[in-house]
Formats: C-alpha cells, structure tokens, sequence
C-alpha cells in the first residue's frame, strides 16, 4: 500500500465521520436559510392542520364510536358501518342523488356549452351584460335563492302555475310530487350553476387555435355543425374536467334541498350530506354520522375514478 | 435524582395544580338566596318570538324584587334554539342561564345530562302544575325544568260553516259523528273538514290523536308499540277516509296557502291546541272575530278522554350556567307565582301549567273571538284530564320525522295503514335501539 492510499483511506473515514455529525447541522442551516419561506406558508399549514386535518383523522376515530356530543365515546367497533350498509334511508339519499344528477348536469353542461360558444361567435352584442347576467346566478346566496323558488314553485299561490293558468295549462304539482320535486330542484341547480359552467367552457373554447374555426368555415360548414363536429370534440377534456366537479356538487348539494323541499315529498329530494346533518344535529348521533360520511367519501371516489375510467378512454394515444 | 428530572417534575406537579384549580368541582345543588337583593349578574335567556314579549312584561316586577340581576334576552325559533344549545353543550361553552325549551324537545336534552338539578327546588310545586308536563322534565325521580305552558287540544270550528250546512257541534259525540258532520258539510257548503296535507304531513295531528288514547310511539317500558297498538292503526285508518272521500283539505302547514284557508272559512275545523286559537286571533285570521268557537274532541267509545296535548313548554338551566341561583329566581318569578303566570296569560294567550292560576277571575271571561264563549275556563278544565302518553321521549325527533314520511306514502296511496305503521315501527327500532 503506497503512502497515499493508506492516508487516503484513513482521510476517508475521517471525512466520513464528521459528514455524518454536520448532516443533520447542515439541514438546520438550510431551514434557517430559508426561515422566511417557511414562514410564511406555516399560517396555512397551521390552519389546515387545526381546521381541517384534525377533523378528518378525528372522524375516523368518531365513526367507531357511538357518542352523543356530551359525554363519554362508547367503543362501538364496526358497528356504526354495519348500520351503514342496512341504512335503507342513507341508500335511497344516494339514490335521489343519481337521479338529480342525470335530470339536471347533461342539460346544464350542454346549455354552458351553448352559452359559451354563442359568447365566443361575433354575433352577439353586449358582450359583458350577457357574461354578467349568465354569471349573476352563481354568485347568488343559496338560501334566498331556495327561498325565492319555493314561493315561485308553490302550486296553490306560486307565479309558475299562475303564468301556466294563463296559458291554460293545469297546475303542476312542482314540490308536491316526488319526481316533480326533483325536476324543481333540478331547474334550479341548472339556474343556479350554468353560468360557473359556461365560464370555463369558455375558457376552453378560446384555447381553441383560430384557425381551425377559420379552415372550417372555408369548407363551409355552418354554426352547428362546427359546435357539433369541432368545437364540443375539441372540449372533451374541459367537459370531463365540468362533469367531474358537477357529480361531486351533487353529491355534496345540501342547502339547496334544504332550504327548497327539506328532503321531500316522502323523501324524494333528500340527499347524502342532509343525512348527515340530520344523524349528527338532530338524532345527535354523531359515530354513525361519521361513519355514513366515510361510507360517502368512499363511494365518490370510486364513482370519480370509474368515471375518468369511461370519458378519458381514447384521450391519451 | 438528577436536577433536570426534579425539574421536570415540579413542573408537571405545578402545571397539575394549575388544572385542578382551574376546573371547576361539580355544582353544588343550587340554594335559593336568602335576600333577593344578593343575587347579582347578569342572565343570558334564549326564547322565541312570541315568548319573549310575555316574559319581558313581568321584568319589572321582577326587577323590582331583584333589582340586581340584569337580563338579556336572544330571540330566534325553537329550532335554532335547539341546534344552538346542543353546539353549546358540546363546545363547553357558550349556553344560556335560562333556555326555553319544548316539551316535544326536553326530554331529549334531560337524557344529556346538559341540564341543572332542579329536583328540590320544583318540589313544591309537583302538585301544583298540570302532572303530566312534569313527563318530560324527568329522569330517574329527578326533575330538570320547569313547566311554564300546556297545549291542552279541542277543536276550533267556523261557527258560519257549520250554520250554514246545519250542523250542530254539540251533537258530535263521537269520531263517527264527526265524519258523518264532514260529509254533511262537504255536500252543503262544499268545504273541507280539516287540513290534512298528504305529500307534506308532519304528523302532528296523528300524534294529538294517539295522545288522546293514552297511546303513542312508546309504552313505559320504552318499547315501540305503533305497529303493536290496534287504536293506533284504528287512528290511521280513520284519517285514511278523510283523504279517500275528499274531506280534507291537501295543504302543506304552516304556508300562506294554510293560513288563508282558515281565513276565508275555505275549512270547517281546525282540531288544535290552545295556541292555535292564540294564533289565529293574532296572525292567522284577526279579522275573523266572532266567526269562530270551540267544541271537546269526539271520542272512540263513550267515555273515552276528550283531552289530548300538543305542544307546552318549560324553562331550564344549562349545567354550564355560572349564575344558577339567580336564573333559578327568573325562573320561580316568572313561572312559579300566580301572577306572573296569569299575566304572562293576558298578553300572550300562552296557557299555564300553573294549575292555581286557573282560579283567576279572567278566566271565566268569554272571549269575544270565540263569540262570547267561556273558552278559558273550558281549557283549564280540559288541561286536567290530559293522559300520560308515550309521545314526547328522548328520541321523539327522529321518531316524528320517520312517521311523517309513512304517513306521507299511506296518504299518496303508497301503501296501507299497517304498513306505514310497521315500517315505522322498524325504522325506528333500528335507530333507536328499542325494542
């Protein structure tokens, strides 16, 4: 062994050794480094932990319990998610929320689309007055909303049968008859959300490149058919993007049922997060409550992912 | 030992002394003040619309007796009331000294434990208010309100309706009677008997009628009986003719439709708790003075009970409450003297459970809206005949809300009588845990 190596060899673990003591003192100095940065995301990171991890490891922890929020937590095991799978009431809200979904998110998300594409031609006038009263819905308080179309729809005294009675249509049982309720709620969703839905159909429609919309023309195809041939084949992932945030609003609607036909008629409109709120605020029993949302939490996952599944096959070649 | 040890352990001893000063021992039982000029704070009462103005006009009288207590009063409906308390309760934090509670909800919050003992302060008082308002107050021989109004239920009717068809309100006797009554006038004047929503029914009036049996949800011993008890089914049943025959008038409660139909005479009865004339006379139809009166509930058999119940309401202390001595003194002034309770009746119409109240004079006043009958006089007699039922309970919520919806499918002929009222009766075996 020449000299060197030998020196080298013992520099080598020498070198190794305070490697090892300064890493985790090199790690401190790279926090201090960057202490500000840290700083100040630590607010959020705060927050989030208070507010929103810790009630979500703490309901996991509540739904194996039977508790009545005073009290001591009974240990109940799996017997809250047993009831869960029996619940015929929690099944039949997830029921009603299917069925909602397909009365109002394909006519909503195809109205968007028509909105936004109407929006995005010459042809229209006063750009932003259309843009603003599409959009005013939305930003509209929910509950007056519920409210306003609870009086409107009312079938003995409400202006929509008064103006049908005009017309000479009979009264329609708006809030009286279980599929009529879930149309209602439905019309208002549609009033109520198009114009979310058609700002970010127009986002995707000008990502469009001008030029596809101009070589149409050219070979003369005519508005319709360059929304049906171009312009919707085109927004498929933005519609993806829209259907999914439209199936996990319907599942979690809550205060407009709520406020419109509190779960009626005979149970027709009620849906999975009023269930929730009913086990928890007014049955007080909030292990089951928890267990019925982590049941719920499940089935939306699947559901999103399934879907992602079906409207993205063929997206990526 | 080792300094930081000992340390370490100082200050997990001092920290330990720190919490337990801190913590409050549990509440001695409350003593009534010796001198009422003693007592100071100031009292947190939560009461709706309707409630609050009654209790504000006995303040001064009560501030005078008490002139060192203050009170502030937070107005919102029964049912913010009750989600607000139970947020409270859970928090720790944040109750009233005083809460206005319904019966249909007391006993729910008694079975909490979230309420002060008030056992040896009610006690003289057990046998001086109607005994079956004391029901829901208590748990295991321990009282944890106290009683302020019944809802003592006969049946209001339009004295113009039923001329006009011919019908003689003393000749109904029975349940029979009164359908065969609802015939007569829905072929003279064409006008409906009752109210009684279908797609929309809070079953509230199958409960009046159950209460009237002695029946309801629950027997003593807890258990279920709706599908159990024949006279419930007869209830149900019985109901089940007035929709069939178009004697019913389908309006959801409580809505302009509702109101207007009791106005415009557009329905002949309006079977009811004390309170309900109390809201007709002040909102629902004030013009209609005079055109109404009052007869007893029909009966099944010949000398079945002519009283029911619906509805009443007492005043609690939260367990959290710092000022349980004082609030216990609002309490007694208000609801314990005759007085107070039959000027709170005065201005409110608000019915006391306060049995010696009924000795007042005005009491035996006929009542002008009711045509000069002595209407008064006819629920205070009525209030002591009501029967012990198994309606109101700890689980009284949900149980309502299950039966509504099964009366809701039998009334849109969905399906038969026993079968909503066994559905019922599963469902809420299933999420009560009874039997």
């Amino acid at each position: 062994m020449s000299p060197d190596g030998t020196t080298k060899a013992l520099h080598g673990t020498a070198a190794a050794r305070s490697t090892a003591v300064r890493r985790p003192a090199a790690a401190l100095r790279r926090l201090g480094r960057h202490r500000w940065a840290y700083a100040f995301i630590a607010p959020f990171f705060i927050l989030f932990t208070i507010f929103l991890l810790y009630p979500i490891l703490f309901s996991f922890w509540l739904s194996f319990h039977e508790w009545s929020g005073l009290g001591a937590m009974a240990f109940a095991g799996g017997g809250n998610y047993g009831r869960v799978a029996n619940d015929g009431i929690f099944w039949n809200s997830m029921r009603n929320a299917v069925i909602i979904f397909f009365l109002y998110v394909p006519a909503m998300t195809f109205l968007a689309i028509v909105f936004a594409a109407l929006l995005s031609t010459g042809y229209v006038r006063l750009q932003g007055a259309w843009r603003a009263l599409i959009f005013l819905p939305y930003v509209t308080n929910m509950v007056a909303v519920g409210f306003t179309f609870q009086l409107m729809f009312d079938s003995r005294v409400g202006i929509v049968n008064g103006a049908l009675a005009l017309l000479g249509l009979g009264p329609v049982p708006w809030l009286d008859e279980p599929m009529w309720a879930r149309l209602t709620l439905g019309l208002l969703m549609i009033w109520a959300w198009v114009g979310y839905n058609t700002v970010i159909m127009l986002a995707g429609i000008q990502s469009i490149p001008r030029e596809i919309f101009e070589a149409a023309k050219v070979d003369g195809a005519g508005p319709v058919q360059i929304l049906w041939r171009i312009t919707i084949p085109l927004l498929k992932p933005v519609i993806i993007f829209s259907v999914t945030l439209s199936v996990i609003g319907t599942f979690n609607m809550f205060t407009e049922p709520f406020i419109l036909t509190q779960g009626g008629p005979i149970r027709a409109t009620e849906t999975p997060v009023m269930q929730i709120f009913q086990h928890t605020f007014q049955n007080l029993r909030f292990g089951y409550a928890a267990a019925i949302s982590y049941v719920f939490l499940a089935v939306i996952i699947f559901v999103t992912l399934v879907q992602f599944r079906i409207l993205s096959r063929g997206e990526n070649r | 030992m080792r300094a930081s040890v000992l340390r370490a352990l100082v200050a997990v001893g001092a920290f330990a002394m720190l919490i337990a000063a801190c913590t409050p021992s549990p509440e001695a039982a409350i003593e009534p003040a010796e001198d009422p000029e003693e007592l100071e704070g100031e009292l947190t009462v939560w009461a709706w619309e309707g409630a609050v103005e009654p209790l504000q006009e006995i303040d001064d009288a009560f501030s005078e007796e008490y002139p060192n207590i203050e009170l502030n009063y937070e107005v919102q409906p029964p049912a913010d009331t009750y989600q607000n308390l139970q947020l409270a309760i859970t928090a720790g934090s944040g109750a009233p000294d005083v809460a206005l509670i319904e019966d249909s909800h007391l006993s729910q919050f008694v079975a909490l434990g979230a309420l002060a003992d008030l056992t040896d302060l009610v006690e003289p008082y057990l046998d001086r208010m109607n005994s079956y308002k004391w029901d829901a107050a208590e748990r295991d021989g321990r009282y944890f309100a106290m009683p302020w109004d019944s809802g003592p239920v006969a049946v209001f009717y339009r004295r113009d309706v039923f001329e006009q068809a011919g019908v003689d309100p003393d000749a109904i006797a029975t349940w029979d009677d009164y359908y065969d009554a609802a015939l007569t006038i829905k072929e003279t004047v064409g006008v409906p008997m009752w109210q009684q929503s279908r797609a929309h029914n809070d079953a509230r009036k199958f409960e009046m009628l159950m209460w009237q049996r002695g029946l309801g949800y629950i027997d003593e011993e807890g258990n279920v009986i709706l599908d159990t008890e024949p006279g419930i089914e007869e209830i149900l049943e019985y109901m089940g003719r007035f929709w069939d025959d178009d004697l019913a008038a389908d309006t959801e409660p409580w809505t302009d439709g509702w109101y207007s139909e009791m106005n415009e005479g557009e329905v002949a009865t309006v079977p009811g708790a004390v309170w309900m004339g109390t809201f007709l006379k002040s909102f629902i139809a004030p013009e209609t003075e005079g055109l109404w009166g009052v007869f007893l509930l029909p009966v099944w058999e010949p000398g079945d009970a002519q009283a029911s119940n619906d509805g009443g309401s007492a005043l609690a202390i939260p367990e959290q409450s710092e000022q349980q001595e004082a609030a216990w003194a609002y309490i007694e002034f208000h609801l314990g003297r005759d007085d107070s309770q039959v000027r709170m009746y005065e201005v409110s119409d608000i019915f006391p459970a306060l049995e010696d109240a009924y000795e007042d004079p005005f009491f035996a006043e006929p009542d002008p809206y009711f045509d000069g009958q002595e209407v008064r006089s006819l629920f205070a007699e009525l209030v002591q005949e009501v029967p012990t039922a198994g309606v109101y309970n700890p689980d009284y919520a949900e149980m309502n809300e299950i039966m509504a919806v099964e009366i809701q499918r039998f009334a849109t002929g969905r399906q038969s009588a026993a079968e909503a009222l066994s559905n019922a009766a599963e469902e809420i075996r299933a999420r009560t845990g009874r039997s």
